[in-house]
């Protein structure tokens, strides 16, 4: 026995089959079980369908519907070939220009350095290269830790008004009175001096300030 | 109406406070005087009036005026003493001192002192600053010493002792050989180099070049020769940029015969204008025998600041002379009344502690006066 085809089935679940074919399928349904099965689950789907369909306003316009479903269908396909050139990768381009303008741009930093090392006095280019040296060691912005005393700190100040030592950002002065034949005197050794008379004692003193090992 | 006595009440603690900070702060500022048991001097009186410790912006300023009143307590003759001065909270490296010379203080007598400091620290270091003043030496009219002596202090004031009868003896010649007008006039030149004697700022950095950024170039020592100096400098040079001088390099051949042990290369800077002035001394300790060579370096910077109103400094060229030698025995050379009588030395270098003293007698007191005082050596 021939089973019918689903759409044979569909059709007469529909009511839409020929009055011939009707018979003749409805004779091999009484008989088929699995094709009852089939049929009323096409039923139910069918019943289903017309229930979703009585939700629908009534004056609905299907043929304008449909219209405006292939318009944005349309649209969509539109956008999307444009937005596909903005997706392709940026290898495609050709760079030739970024190439060159940093070739040229390397080359005078290259020689812009040469140049300046050349020029730049010995004092300060051994003090570019030490400070170079620092950033490269600690980095920038990070301070090294500097023992307590660093000898290149200290700094020995004489004048007519007083003497001082100052060690990181410390000070000790001595100071005198106005003196007309105030003398000053510095040691290469590390100590800076005023010698004043004492306008009350007439006596002679000498005030010096020294390094750390005098 | 409310009682004001439970808010009265409330200010005395406030005022208590307040006192007892005062009082800290007045504490805080007096110095340790440290004088061994032995001591040739003893404070007889210390007054610290108008010593205070005030903020100033975000530092702590610390002004002590000491006036101190030392009694000789040994039985000889004091020439000099120095008192060594720190603070090692605030400059665990510096110090300071200072000396007193061309004293006579007898046994018993006693005389005055004054030190006047600033210490400026920051505020959060610690609150409290003991200021040291210790002994660092006493040197006696025999010459002999006493004392730690970390600062030379013996060498120093031997040095000016030594130059104090050199021109004592040598005012009293022109007392003997020329009367009181002779000593007048000697006084007046003497006032008169004083006045002009030219004089800068400077300041000293150890180490490295400090901040100039002109070129730097090596400028050669010019030697004056003082025919008795038992050292004769050969060669020397020191690196030159703009107010700055770094780095003095000499070589000094010992001509005497007796070793030693110590000397002192007196610095004279010359700047584009011809201008002359003392920079500095360029000391060195060795121990030089008898024809013996040796080369004098220090990793030093003088800075010489541009003065209020003036022209900054070009150094253009340098002159050494030999200003003062200490032998192996202790005993010292330092250079004649007749080298210092040159002009270009007489216009340079400053007269010695005794003679700015004999000199400012004059001054305050007459003729009449300096005669009495050379007159007691």
């Amino acid at each position: 026995m021939k089973h019918p085809n689903e759409t044979q089935l569909a059709l007469l679940a529909g009511g839409d089959l020929s009055l011939r074919e009707r018979w003749r399928v409805r004779r091999h349904v009484s008989r088929c079980a699995e094709c009852e099965n089939d049929l009323q689950a096409l039923r139910r789907a069918s019943e289903q369908v017309r229930e979703l369909a009585a939700e629908l306003p009534k004056d609905l316009n299907w043929n304008r519907l449909a219209e405006e479903m292939q318009g944005n269908i349309r649209v969509g396909l539109a956008a999307g070939q444009a937005i596909a050139g903005f997706d392709k990768p940026a290898a495609i381009r050709r760079p030739r220009l970024g190439w060159n303008a940093g070739t040229v741009l390397a080359c005078a930093s290259v020689l812009f350095v040469l140049a300046f090392w050349a020029n730049i006095p010995r004092p300060q280019a051994e003090h570019l290269a030490q400070a170079l040296k620092r950033i490269a060691v600690h980095g920038i912005g990070n301070v090294p830790q500097q023992p307590a005393l660093q000898q290149e700190d200290v700094v020995l100040e004489a004048s007519s008004t007083d003497i001082e030592v100052q060690e990181n950002g410390r000070t000790l002065s001595l100071m005198h009175p106005h003196s007309d034949g105030a003398t000053v005197s510095v040691s290469m050794q590390g100590s800076a001096g005023v010698r004043f008379i004492d306008s009350d004692t007439g006596q002679v003193t000498t005030n010096k300030v020294y390094y750390a090992e005098q | 109406m409310p009682s004001s006595k439970p808010v009265l009440a409330g200010f005395v603690p406030v005022l208590a406070g307040f006192m007892l900070v005062a009082s800290g702060l007045v504490a805080g500022v007096l110095p340790k005087i440290d004088l061994p048991k032995d001591s040739p001097v003893a404070v007889l009186s210390a007054d610290y009036k108008d010593s205070n410790e005030t903020a100033r912006g975000g530092a702590m300023l610390l002004d002590l005026h000491a006036a101190l009143s030392l009694r000789n307590s040994s039985h000889r003759r004091i020439r000099g003493i120095t008192l060594l001065v720190s603070a090692q909270d605030v400059t665990p490296g510096g110090k300071g001192s200072v000396t007193v010379t061309s004293l006579d203080i007898g046994p018993d007598e006693s005389f005055p002192v004054r030190i006047d400091l600033r210490l400026l620290r920051p505020l959060q270091a610690a609150p409290s600053v003991p200021v040291q003043i210790s002994l660092d030496g006493v040197l006696f009219e025999d010459l002999s010493f006493y004392g730690p002596d970390k600062l030379s202090s013996r060498r120093n004031m031997t040095l000016s002792e030594y130059e104090a009868r050199r021109d004592r003896k040598y005012f009293k010649s022109l007392l003997a050989e020329g009367g009181p007008e002779r000593l007048r006039q000697e006084m007046l030149t003497s006032l008169a180099h004083q006045e002009d004697r030219p004089s800068m700022d400077v300041q000293v950095v150890k180490g490295a070049r400090a901040t100039n950024f002109e070129p730097e170039k090596q400028v050669q020592f010019a030697f004056l020769q003082l025919p008795d100096a038992p050292i004769e400098p050969v060669d020397g040079m020191a690196r030159v940029a703009g107010n700055e001088a770094r780095a003095p390099r000499v070589e000094v051949r010992n001509r005497s015969d007796r070793a030693i042990r110590y000397l002192e290369v007196g610095w004279i800077l010359q700047d584009h204008g011809g201008r002359e002035f003392l920079a500095g001394s360029v000391p060195a300790e060795l121990n030089l025998a008898p024809g013996q060579k040796s080369q004098i370096l220090e990793n030093t910077t003088l800075k010489f600041p541009q003065p209020h109103g003036g022209q900054p400094l070009a150094i253009d060229g340098m002159t050494g002379f030999i200003s003062s030698v200490e032998y192996t025995d202790g005993s010292v050379w330092i250079p004649s009344r007749a080298d210092l009588g040159t002009p270009r030395l007489q216009r340079i270098v400053a007269p010695s502690d005794e003679e700015q003293r004999l000199a400012q007698i004059y001054r305050k007191k007459g003729l009449a006066a300096l005669v009495a005082e050379l007159n007691r050596f």
